[in-house]
């Protein structure tokens, strides 16, 4: 694992009075939040995203030639190189009104751009590609995104900010409501992104499955803070389970 | 889990032809209906119309209440109650500044002058509104209110009552040129449709929640609608000098309601996200022939009023009932 790592945490404090968080996410890794669900995992994923300032602390993204660069919002975060699939895509991610090809160029239309207007050749061309290879089912570009089933929605979101190319993606709970076969592909999809383009995930679920599946390490939080850090062998049902509930050392 | 999904690997098809001018567009349908019945009672009323020569001359009847509808189409579709109310007094408030200020006090008249005047004063007066319900967050409709009082009440101190003559070549929008401002505000919205803010605004008309965790500037994009609304407003200034061929106080807050009840019969959703330049020209199109087919059997105007809130509510009904039939989205 390379020794600079591509997103630092420095004392961050998720509420008042609680201790400042310090991690290290490299690039290539996987890292899972876990926790019983208002116990802070969530706001430290939006914190990450730029999307809410920490009371306390900061948190410095690597930048090809300017060193480490705090981040100051979620459009300064993401123009730093950081992705966030938001949960609860219903609410927060897909417009629904909007077809398959707008939902998925909301956040890279610049990209479409010739000679300074927006082609809508080059849009369905770049679909095409995500499409591909997040063997996405949609009858056309064209029709509305509630025309997809929810893996498919959730695929096209995934796509909206994988069209970005970030160097980190921030997942939260990235499975929920989407079948059995879209979860495989979105694992291998995960895992592809972290070992051969070396994008650092850090990926909330509220299944542990999911976790000890995906992830090489594992924070539990309790009380807007982490109690515990697995990895490898140390990280089953048992251990994690006792952590979330405030039952270890 | 939906089943009919077909093959991955079928390029994405187009419809053509009738298909592709009404896909996505359940909402214009109504309207469309009855443009082709009111097309077809008007044209057998008044025969005239049919010939090409008169053409002109009709556009130019219709073009202030388009242009109208056109003007309030972008704010109504940036969502979040956005609306401008103060399309109406704002085209004759542009009235009263080109024809009697600056035509009939200053005696400047050249096209070269008036046009941009009025584009200038549209899109400026578009941008405080959208200064004061985006950024300032005041409510839309209470904002452009508060704009339309001022508007009316400037307009009628600087002229209390109708006079002055439009120059010839103004004139002239409202008989055979008055196909270009329409034609001017297509290219632009065309133009506009090309760019990355029309598919922000329609992002920002179609989910507020999924705007922000998409990192779209919700604040620029509101304020760009509005703008654009008023530099649309301006031409619709235009083309009403072009008709009354006069300056005239009292007219311009009247295409209000006029506009807005065309911009929901064509099928633009007053909660923003869905419709466009096409819709509510269409509506306004609507709007047009009804007025001109109840004024050749002599009804009453202020029955006509009644007809605006009548088609108003209609349409939205209609609107909200398609939308919940079909499935579709909220």
């Amino acid at each position: 694992m390379p020794s600079e790592p591509a997103l630092r945490v420095e004392g961050v404090s998720l509420a008042h009075n609680t201790p400042g968080l310090d991690e290290r996410v490299h690039a290539g890794e996987i890292v899972g939040l876990a926790g019983l669900d208002g116990h802070g995992q969530d706001a430290f994923l939006e914190t990450l995203a730029g999307l809410r300032a920490p009371v306390a602390g900061r948190i410095l993204v690597r930048s090809g030639s300017a060193g480490y660069v705090e981040i100051d919002d979620f459009r300064h975060a993401t123009r730093l190189g950081i992705a966030y699939l938001a949960r609860d895509r219903r609410a927060n991610g897909i417009f629904p009104s909007l077809s398959i090809l707008d939902n998925f160029s909301m956040v890279t239309l610049g990209r479409d751009r010739r000679f300074g207007l927006i082609s809508p050749r080059a849009r369905r061309e770049r679909f095409e590609r995500y499409r591909e290879r997040l063997s996405i089912v949609a009858p056309g570009g064209n029709k509305p995104i509630t025309a997809l089933s929810g893996g498919n929605q959730q695929k096209v979101l995934l796509a909206r900010w994988l069209a970005r190319e970030p160097r980190i993606l921030l997942l939260n709970d990235p499975t929920r409501g989407v079948d059995q076969r879209t979860r495989e592909t979105l694992y291998q999809a995960f895992r592809d992104l972290a070992r051969q383009e070396g994008m650092a995930l850090v990926v909330l679920s509220s299944e542990l499955e999911e976790i000890f599946r995906l992830c090489d390490r594992l924070l539990v939080f309790r009380e807007q803070g982490v109690v515990a850090s697995f990895s490898g062998a140390d990280m089953n049902s048992s251990t994690v389970i006792a952590a979330m509930f405030g039952r270890v050392a | 889990m939906t089943a009919a999904a077909p093959i991955a690997g079928n390029a994405p098809a187009r419809s053509r032809g009738i298909g592709a001018l009404l896909a996505g567009r359940r909402e214009s349908a109504p309207a469309l209906v009855i443009l082709a019945v009111l097309l077809i009672v008007d044209l057998w009323l008044n025969r005239a119309w049919m010939l090409p020569g008169s053409w002109g001359t009709v556009i130019g009847l219709a073009g202030p209440t388009m242009a109208a509808a056109i003007a309030s189409m972008p704010a109504i579709m940036a969502g979040r109650g956005g609306i401008d109310v103060s399309i109406g007094p704002l085209m004759g408030f542009i009235n009263i500044i080109l024809v009697k200020v600056l035509a009939g006090d200053m005696g400047i008249d050249q096209p070269w002058v008036l046009v941009p005047v009025a584009l200038a004063i549209g899109a400026l007066v578009g941008l405080f509104n959208g200064l004061l319900s985006a950024v300032l967050r005041i409510q839309p409709i209470v904002a452009t209110l508060g704009t339309y009082l001022v508007l009316s009440g400037v307009t009628l101190t600087l002229l209390p009552a109708p006079e002055g003559a439009a120059p010839a070549w103004l004139k002239a929008l409202a008989g055979p040129y008055s196909i270009v401002p329409l034609a001017g505000m297509a290219t632009v919205w065309l133009l506009a449709k090309r760019l990355t803010v029309y598919d922000w605004l329609m992002a920002c008309g179609s989910d507020d929640r999924a705007c922000f965790t998409a990192g779209i500037p919700v604040t620029g994009v509101r304020v760009f609608a509005y703008t654009l609304g008023g530099l649309f407003a301006g031409a619709g200034g235009l083309l009403l000098s072009a008709l009354l061929g006069s300056a005239d106080p009292n007219v311009g807050p009247t295409f209000t309601l006029v506009a807005i009840s065309g911009v929901a019969l064509g099928g633009v959703s007053l909660a923003g996200g869905r419709g466009g330049f096409a819709a509510a020209a269409l509506g306004a199109a609507v709007i047009f022939l009804l007025q001109s087919t109840l004024t050749y059997f002599n009804v009453s105007s202020f029955l006509l009023h009644t007809l605006y809130g009548v088609i108003l509510v209609a349409s939205v009904s209609l609107n909200a009932l398609t939308g919940r039939v079909a499935g579709g989205p909220r």
